[in-house]
């Protein structure tokens, strides 16, 4: 048992390393239904150029989602209608924010920034992953941050940042 | 307990996430940069990359496909020079690249670029033509024919036959000796040829080992071995003079068989022993001209030879005959391409002149034969004038017969044809529909139409295509697609520089956070 943990942590700790290179979420796992603060960590630019832009696509089920305004950056969210009606501590919310871009700003190619959100996990299932597909746009070119790695396939070139669902906090059953 | 197994799973998925992640390292710049034409060869290649990286493996592809190990580097920041092999030649190469980048992950990819000019079927066409390396191997060739088929089919006649008379032997001793001079120069002139050199460069030791490394090799080879065979039984009396000239003729049948077009052909099981049987015949009739000629010749005409000769020679021509009949429907396919391409224009003449020697044949056979077997003095002057024209117009054929070397037949014209090389990419989620300008490698073009799974339009804000050649260890090379005014979407330049199974990827941006890749396997001809 004890040892089943230690194991699994250590695989943690070794992917952590490893998903270094993409962008990524700092915390890869949340409890369902739990309130998650996102902190995408933007590593380099695309090809050697800048970032200018950052823009996420917020998945279904993350509801009552609010950025974090960046100094420096022009901060702007889309609004669109959830695919449900989701209850947010009594309230029926059917709505809100799909989109989070931040823009204008440049963080060079040899810097490191974060960007952050947060959001409340109400639609989402334990043990099944959620992505949040990421658009780095550069002083020149982009990066599409939005391939869904799928099980049995090759890993995508530039996968989208993955939030891992685990069991709903005293959720034990 | 179920809690922490639960968080364990969720803890290997997480793993799977992100611990397969690929490098972020990447090629910012290239020298030659990427489809660049180049006048000469480069003393360099650099690879910029936007981080420092080490070199797993770079491989430089030549056009024919041969792979060199690039092992000598050097590091300077993120970029890596690499010292360039001497003698690349010219064409299209693919600079192959596999790097490992400061996070321990591997970056693919490849750099393509030309020497000269960009080289494959449409380029190669372009080529100036060096008449004299073009004349000298014709010249050659048609030497390398009149020592197989008239020196060793003269031994193979005399030694089996055993005619009297030994004034044709000059001229059969000389095509004897030509032959051996002959046979290992047209290996030489082969690796000019292959290598795109002048005469001038006919010493260079690569130019030997090439010219040996192509099918004309091992049929030299034989060739020569044959040959030199027969020029020992010319002086061996006996049983083992008439076996070395019978092993010889055999030679003669597969010294051909292994090389040519002909023997290239498909099918294979059936092609090569045609063209065994078919030089085996030539050998075996045009060998016995000259003996004969000067059987009769003699004083008291040797009729015995004629006699064996006239019984014989029926045997020896159906199955060169048939033999050459199935070779010539193999290559030429349909009767147009007799007239409309160069080859059929080759066949049509050498039919012509073969016409001629049959129609000689046949009076030779039906009036002068059996008067000349009863000594009939005027008959006899008349056949040994009607062979002299015959063998004179073998020679002709032979060296009608060399001009192949330089005419693809309509066969092999018919696969390069076979372009626009379509492909076509079918999943649930998106199709793709691919028509390249060529399927023969070299540089083309490509068109993508776009569909759903379901055979509805799809349209993507971004398409790239991705050609990869495992294979021949080319990585992955992307090219990304222009969206034209119809809705189809055009990549050009696209470069395939070796033949052989290319994986090509269509990466479809659906929309701005949804990208589809589809994929599937094509066959780029030579």
């Amino acid at each position: 048992m004890l040892n089943k943990t230690l194991l699994g942590a250590a695989l943690v700790l070794l992917s952590a390393t490893g998903a270094f290179a993409h962008i990524s979420l700092e915390t890869g796992e949340a409890p369902a239904g739990s309130t998650y603060k996102a902190v995408l960590r933007v590593p380099h630019g695309c090809d050697g150029n800048a970032t200018t832009s950052i823009r996420v696509q917020i998945p279904e089920g993350v509801i009552s989602v609010k950025p974090q305004p960046k100094a420096g950056w022009t901060l702007a969210t889309t609004k669109g209608a959830y695919a449900k009606t989701y209850d947010y501590y009594g309230t029926p919310l059917s709505e809100g924010v799909k989109e989070v871009t931040w823009s204008g700003g440049n963080l060079p190619d040899e810097y490191y920034d974060e960007f952050v959100f947060r959001g409340t996990l109400a639609g989402v299932e334990a043990g099944k992953p959620i992505y949040f597909p990421v658009i780095q746009t550069c002083t020149t070119g982009e990066e599409a941050w939005i391939e869904i790695p799928v099980e049995g396939q090759p890993e995508p070139e530039l996968p989208a940042p993955g939030l891992n669902i685990v069991e709903a906090v005293g959720g034990d059953d | 307990m179920r809690l922490v197994l639960k968080a364990a799973v969720c803890m290997l998925l997480w793993l799977s996430l992100s611990a397969a992640a690929l490098a972020h390292a990447s090629l910012i710049s290239a020298s030659p940069a990427q489809n660049t034409v180049l006048a000469s060869a480069p003393s360099q290649f650099v690879l910029q990359f936007n981080e420092p990286v080490s070199p797993l493996a770079l491989t430089l592809v030549a056009p024919d496909g041969s792979r060199t190990t690039l092992a000598e580097f050097r590091l300077v920041e993120g970029a890596i020079e690499v010292a360039a092999p001497a003698g690349i030649g010219k064409g299209t190469f693919a600079l192959s690249y596999r790097v490992i980048s400061t996070d321990g992950h591997p970056v693919a990819g490849a750099v393509i670029f030309s020497i000269g000019a960009p080289s494959g079927g449409a380029a190669g066409a372009d080529q100036a033509l060096d008449w004299g390396l073009r004349s000298a191997i014709w010249a050659v060739r048609v030497l390398v024919y009149l020592g197989l088929f008239f020196g060793v089919g003269s031994v193979a006649f005399r030694q089996l036959m055993e005619p009297k008379g030994g004034a044709g032997r000059p001229l059969g001793r000389a095509a004897i000796a030509g032959g051996l001079v002959a046979a290992p120069l047209a290996v030489g002139l082969q690796g000019l040829d292959a290598l795109g050199l002048s005469l001038a460069a006919i010493a260079d030791p690569n130019v030997w080992a090439t010219g040996f490394s192509t099918s004309l090799g091992p049929a030299m080879a034989i060739g020569f071995l044959a040959i030199a065979l027969a020029a020992v039984a010319e002086w061996r009396a006996g049983g083992i003079g008439r076996s070395l000239a019978l092993v010889a003729l055999l030679g003669v049948g597969a010294a051909l068989a292994v090389t040519g077009h002909a023997g290239a052909a498909e099918p294979q099981w059936l092609t090569r022993p045609a063209v065994f049987v078919h030089a085996v015949g030539i050998a075996a009739w045009a060998g016995a001209l000259l003996p004969l000629f000067a059987a009769l010749r003699r004083p008291v005409p040797d009729v015995a030879a004629l006699r064996r000769f006239s019984r014989w020679i029926p045997v020896a021509l159906l199955p060169l005959i048939v033999a050459g009949a199935v070779l010539a429907v193999i290559q030429v396919g349909r009767l147009e391409a007799l007239v409309d391409t160069t080859y059929g224009q080759v066949l049509l003449a050498k039919l012509v002149l073969l016409a001629g020697v049959f129609a000689l044949a046949v009076y030779n056979r039906l009036r002068l034969t059996a008067p000349v077997l009863a000594f009939n003095v005027e008959a006899t002057r008349r056949l040994v004038q009607t062979i002299a024209v015959e063998a004179a117009l073998v020679v002709l054929v032979l060296s009608i017969a060399a001009l192949w070397r330089f005419t693809p037949p309509p066969r092999a014209l018919a696969l390069v044809e076979a372009a626009p090389l379509s492909l076509h990419i079918h999943t649930d989620t998106a199709m793709g529909e691919v028509i390249f300008a060529s399927g023969a490698t070299g540089e083309t073009s490509a068109d993508i139409v776009l569909m759903t799974g379901d055979f509805g339009p799809l349209e993507a804000n971004a398409l790239t295509l991705v050609a990869s050649n495992p294979a021949a260890g080319i990585e992955e090379t992307k090219y990304p697609a222009a969206l034209q005014p119809d809705g189809s979407w055009h990549v050009a330049p696209l470069q395939i520089p070796v033949p052989g199974t290319w994986t090509i990827r269509l990466d479809i941006r659906v929309s701005d956070f949804v990208m589809t890749r589809i994929a599937d396997d094509v066959v780029f001809a030579n």
